[in-house]
């Protein structure tokens, strides 16, 4: 049985390799995701590996917030520094610190900021401490001199010896740069800009005054890292410190990292699992077609003998090869992907030094197990189909599909979508853990139910789709109609791949127009201010970037202003969980907000009190006066008051927990703001305010003044950004789908071929039977959208609804853009039928006519 | 016979001029038709017959325009279809020229009546009510007309075939072997249904058979053998042609 095996697969090598598309295109993502995540991790690996050297041991704060949105940590007291130089075995201690620093290039804009981040650190004496080597020029002498990295030198055209601005929390202040410096074998760390000054400037700078946020510290040779982390250690105050190896060090950054990458490298997979997920709906519908044509060979196969097991294992056999080869392609397509990508990401100015990619065992063997596994579990029915067919069924003329069970598969289908549903709920709308299982299991249940109801519903949606087609294309609009009608199954199956990735767009889709309309909604309601500074760049020029509060105080100092307030974000723990805190200037928060305080004094929010939303002192019991447990990086845990309530919460679009600018000047180590508050005096026009205002804010190249109508297209221009990516994600499981109707109709043009014959005898032209074969695509596709936007509708709307609290007030169903995707599938429809209307078109006539 | 049909009968509806017909090159070509040339006249019921691989299929596949000539013309009334592209000759087989094959006539997802309209569906045209209702109850096909040929007998499928061929009032049916599929009843049905085209209608049919009993129907048969025609029977009876062909393959 293998020899007929491998002869089979050989006879049908084409039809195959079509099939295997459909594996490859998901394995390549798949492998691909891997290779780049793997390389990337590499690449950071290295990079701390090199960062931290020449670090023995490292002194920090005990005091760290670790949230899921990130972490921060306290400072300890410069006076350490003089005790660890004192420690037996320290050759060198360096003081560390850390903060936002942009410079600014000779273009008059700031450099970086589109993802990597920009930091300033101290400049470290010690060459065993200090990874960047200075190309030219000479470390910062004084306090008004600087060095950068080469990556950003290069970028903003900075030569040794110009005068440029940085901008920091701090006023903008002019520097003059002394030196030019690389970061061991890079131009700059992973493409992030780098700023550094002396160490006095860069503690003015910082605010950290007589704190640091760390000692480095490398020991004389002979001295373990363990040994030297001991003894300074013990010399060290015993609260407040702590002190790490440097591989301790070098390891925790890099798990960090991985962290990071697993996240993204989890997200990217899940894109591959729809796109492997659809491959599995066109495999199962090509190796079913496959078998239906075959069925005289596989009865004449039973009629000599063959036990039904045997045609079983010999289709699966086949399966198992296409497998095989589709993954091992993927694989390979993966790894050129993975190539690409990266010089993508260089191209983006993300620097990764390491040459090639990295291809693990792990990557190689997971692509070959899931590429081979998918083909083979898809294959499984349509192989015990071909078991069943009859050794009579040899005598037959065309295999017949049986007719559909209505009654079972209209139980089944609707089983499967209810179980679906129930799960999505209890994943969405409940607190239970691993939410995200839930949801997917549901989802993948419902995409199953609706694939499973298919065949019924195919019959009355060809019948609507193929109306206006027989109308308006005649005869062959009837024809596209009938044979889309012939082997409900067939299409059905065809159009359930196209429906997962249409229901994962129009999802997404409504997701985002739902998201849109409640920012709008919020702004609308809660918006006092005409203006707001923001962030240039990509969402908002990434976390770590921000304005000195010199901005906000040199804006509210203009005549035309009657308000201006900047906003401070940190994370803190707050009664046991991390969260967001937000701060302003609680006198001024009235005038350009509308809080809908309930109870309590807004104005009057002192340094060491917190307001809280309706909804978590509601969840929490809280009152105005009851205290709090806060754990801020500088301020440790200590009990705050609530002093106001207010009704405006997360649920409203915009933040559960608030603070006082002063508070968070005590609780956080840097103080930048991240966006700028304006309220025009009375009787100021919008244009003479912005006027008055973008002289202010012209000596901040990194910001952008927005009025409430700009503010508001630029939240949704990130929205869009995120959605377009995710379009873009989605492509690769609609294009699997498209292959599959491609692959569909070509197979099933082969079986008509006689028919087609017969038309093309009896005058069809070539231009009516592409036309035909165009529009019979047309109704899979549309069929496949219809079903996926009523899923994406429905997806949409529960997780709108679940999100309710988190902010989103509103749900949308954009008519545009969801008449976009009809167009769109409808074109893509014609597109898949391109190459087989071609080929249909150019059958031999009397071949056709005359063929078995 | 009826003194109408003989005046047109003298006109020549489809012709063949020196056709040779050449399969394949070199060592492998086979010589289908060696320098062939027959009329047919209009409102004439011909049979073609000869021994298995004389060529009848492919002497009236290119008579019908479904096939190139190697050399020669062919020509459809006027019109030279041996010159006309492929465009024109589709549009000539859809307009002027009905086929029935010896099986697989019909389009299945199609009704019978949608496949009996099916040339003029693709033409864009509207059947003329009383020109199909003719077809039609000559066919004996009333109560048929919306089932599919799935539901249909071997020989109610033929029927809805030569229906087909005659909608557009075409030059000349074209037929190879339409009974060779069927009963002898079947058959006979069908011949006498060609037969009333020929007769009550006007049409004109050219059918390929190895049927002496279907050749005797016709008004002429004509014999083919090694591709070239050998010879011509005018008002044959089924004995006179089973005799000629007995000759032949000797
Ligand atoms: N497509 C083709 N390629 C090569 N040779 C062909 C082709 N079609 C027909 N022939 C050859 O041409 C000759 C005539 O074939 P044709 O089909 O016209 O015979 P026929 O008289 O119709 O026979 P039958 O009574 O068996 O149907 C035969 O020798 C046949 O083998
Ligand atoms: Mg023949």
């Amino acid at each position: 049985m293998l020899r007929l095996t491998v002869k089979s697969f050989l006879a049908h090598k084409v039809r195959f390799l079509l099939t295997a598309v459909a594996v490859i295109l998901g394995v390549a993502f798949m492998s691909g995701t891997m290779v780049l995540s793997d390389t990337l991790k590499r690449t950071f690996d290295d990079l701390f590996a090199n960062v931290f050297e020449g670090t023995d041991a490292y002194v920090r704060s005990t005091n760290v917030i670790d949230t899921p949105f990130g972490e921060s940590r306290g400072r300890i007291p410069r006076s350490a520094l003089a005790t660890v130089e004192g420690v037996p075995g320290v050759e060198a201690a360096s003081p560390d610190i850390q903060f936002f620093a942009q410079p600014v290039g000779d273009d008059g804009k700031a450099i970086g900021g589109q993802g990597p981040p920009s930091l300033g650190f101290n400049w470290t004496d010690s060459p065993e401490l200090n990874t960047f080597r200075i190309v030219a020029g000479h470390p910062p002498r004084r306090d008004g001199e600087i060095v950068i990295d080469k990556g950003s030198a290069d970028d903003g055209h900075i030569e040794v010896g110009d005068r440029i601005t940085v901008l920091t929390q701090q006023a903008p202040k002019r520097y003059l740069v002394a030196g030019i410096a690389r970061f061991g074998d890079a131009d700059s760390p992973g493409g992030a800009t780098i700023t550094m000054f002396t160490t006095a400037e860069a503690a003015r700078i910082s605010g950290a005054g007589d704190e640091l946020d760390g000692i480095s510290v490398a020991a004389e040779p002979g001295v373990t890292q363990e040994e030297i982390r001991t003894r300074v250690a013990r010399a060290l105050p015993r609260h407040g410190f702590e002190v790490i190896t440097g591989r301790d060090l070098t390891e925790e950054n890099q798990n960090q990292v991985e962290e990071g990458l697993s996240f993204f490298n989890r997200a990217l997979l899940i894109f591959a699992g729809v796109a492997l997920l659809v491959g599995c709906f066109v495999i199962f519908n090509s190796f079913s077609i496959v078998v239906a044509q075959r069925s005289r060979e596989m009865a004449l196969l039973r009629a000599i003998g063959a036990t039904g097991r045997q045609v079983t294992r010999s289709v699966l056999g086949e399966s198992a090869l296409v497998g095989l080869v589709a993954s091992t392609i993927g694989l390979g397509a993966g790894v050129l992907l993975a190539l690409a990508l990266k010089s993508l990401l260089a191209a983006f100015g993300i620097d990764l030094p390491a040459a090639g990619v990295v291809v693990t065992t792990g990557t190689v063997v997971s692509a070959l197990v899931v590429g081979t596994v998918v083909t083979v579990v898809s294959a499984v029915f349509p192989a015990r189909r071909a078991a069943k067919v009859p050794p009579v069924a040899m005598m037959r003329a065309v295999a017949v599909e049986k007719p559909t069970r209505f009654r079972r598969r209209s139980v089944i289908g609707a089983g499967l979508i209810l179980v679906g549903a129930a799960l999505l709920a209890f994943g969405l709308f409940t607190d239970v853990d691993n939410r995200i299982a839930y949801v997917g299991v549901g989802a993948l249940a419902v995409f199953f139910g609706v694939a499973v109801l298919g065949p019924i519903l195919v019959r009355p949606a060809s019948r609507i789709l193929g109306a206006p087609m027989a109308r308006f294309s005649g005869i062959s609009g009837v024809l596209a109609r009938e044979n889309a009608l012939r082997s409900p199954r067939r299409t059905a199956a065809t159009s359930a791949a196209l429906m997962i990735g249409v229901a994962l767009v129009g999802f997404i889709t409504i997701f985002a127009a739902s998201t849109k309309d409640s920012i709008a909604v919020a702004l609308k309601e809660a918006m006092r201010a005409d203006f707001v500074i923001q962030p240039k760049g990509a969402f908002g020029g990434g976390p770590q970037t921000g304005f000195s509060p010199e901005l906000a105080h040199d804006v509210a100092a203009l005549p035309e202003v009657r308000t201006a307030t900047g906003i401070r974000i940190g994370v803190a723990d707050v009664d046991g969980s991390g969260q967001f805190l937000l701060a302003l200037d609680p006198r001024r928060s009235d005038a350009v907000f509308d809080l809908d305080v309930k109870s309590g004094d807004f104005a009057a929010l002192s340094p060491d009190g917190i307001a809280v939303s309706e909804k978590v002192a509601d969840d929490h019991g809280w009152r105005v006066g009851s205290p709090i447990r806060l754990r801020t990086p500088e301020r440790g845990t200590r009990t705050v008051r609530v002093e106001a309530v207010f009704g405006r919460g997360q649920q409203a679009g915009f933040t559960d927990y608030m603070i006082s600018l002063a508070g968070f000047e005590r609780s956080f180590a840097n103080q930048l703001d991240a966006q700028v508050y304006i309220l025009l005096a009375p009787g100021v026009s919008n244009e003479a305010g912005r006027r008055a205002i973008e002289k202010v804010v012209e000596a901040y190249p990194n910001a952008e003044l927005k009025n409430q109508a700009e503010f508001r297209r630029s939240q949704e221009a990130q929205i869009n950004q995120l959605v377009n990516l995710v379009y873009a994600l989605l492509a690769l499981a609609v294009i699997v789908a498209l292959i599959g109707i491609a692959n569909t109709l070509a197979l099933s043009i082969h079986e008509r071929t006689r028919e087609l014959g017969l038309l093309r005898a009896v005058g069809m032209s070539r231009r009516q039977l592409r036309s035909s074969i165009r529009w019979e695509s047309v109704i899979i596709a549309l069929f496949g959208t219809a079903l996926g936007l009523a899923v994406g509708i429905m997806f949409g709307w529960a997780v709108v609804r679940a999100l309710r609290d988190q902010g989103i007030t509103q749900f949308a169903i954009p008519p545009a853009q969801i008449v976009v995707i009809v167009v769109v599938a409808a074109l893509a429809g014609v597109a898949a039928a391109h190459f087989p209307a071609r080929r249909a078109a150019k059958l031999d006539v009397l071949q056709a006519v005359s063929s078995e | 016979m009826n003194p109408a049909v003989t005046t047109e009968a003298t006109a020549v509806s489809s012709r063949a001029v020196d056709v040779t017909k050449i399969f394949g090159e070199g060592d492998n070509a086979v010589r289908a038709l060696d320098r062939v040339s027959v009329e047919f006249a209009s409102g004439e019921f011909t049979g073609i017959m000869g021994p298995s691989g004389s060529g009848k299929s492919t002497l009236l596949h290119c008579l019908a325009g479904l096939d190139r000539i190697t050399s020669g013309q062919v020509f459809l009334g006027d019109v030279e279809i041996s010159a006309c592209n492929e465009k024109r000759l589709t549009l000539i087989r859809r307009d002027r020229i009905g086929f029935v094959f010896q099986a697989y006539n019909l389009v299945p997802t199609l009704t019978a009546l949608e496949n009996i309209t099916l040339p003029l569906a693709l033409a864009g045209r509207k059947p003329e009510k009383g020109w199909l209702d003719t077809i039609v109850d000559t066919m004996g096909l009333r109560d048929r007309l919306s089932h599919r040929p799935s539901e249909l007998s071997g020989g109610q499928q033929q029927r809805v075939a030569v229906a087909r061929a005659l909608v557009s009032r075409p030059a000349v049916i074209f037929a190879d072997e339409p009974t060779g599929n069927l009963d002898s009843r079947s058959g006979a049905e069908i011949l006498g249904f060609m037969r009333r085209a020929v007769d009550d209608l006007g049409q004109t049919v050219v059918m390929v058979t190895h049927d002496p009993g279907a050749a005797g129907q016709s008004d002429r048969v004509v014999f083919l053998g090694d591709g070239r025609i050998v010879d011509e029977m005018r008002s044959p009876t089924p004995d006179a042609i089973l005799d000629r062909m007995k000759q032949l393959s000797e």
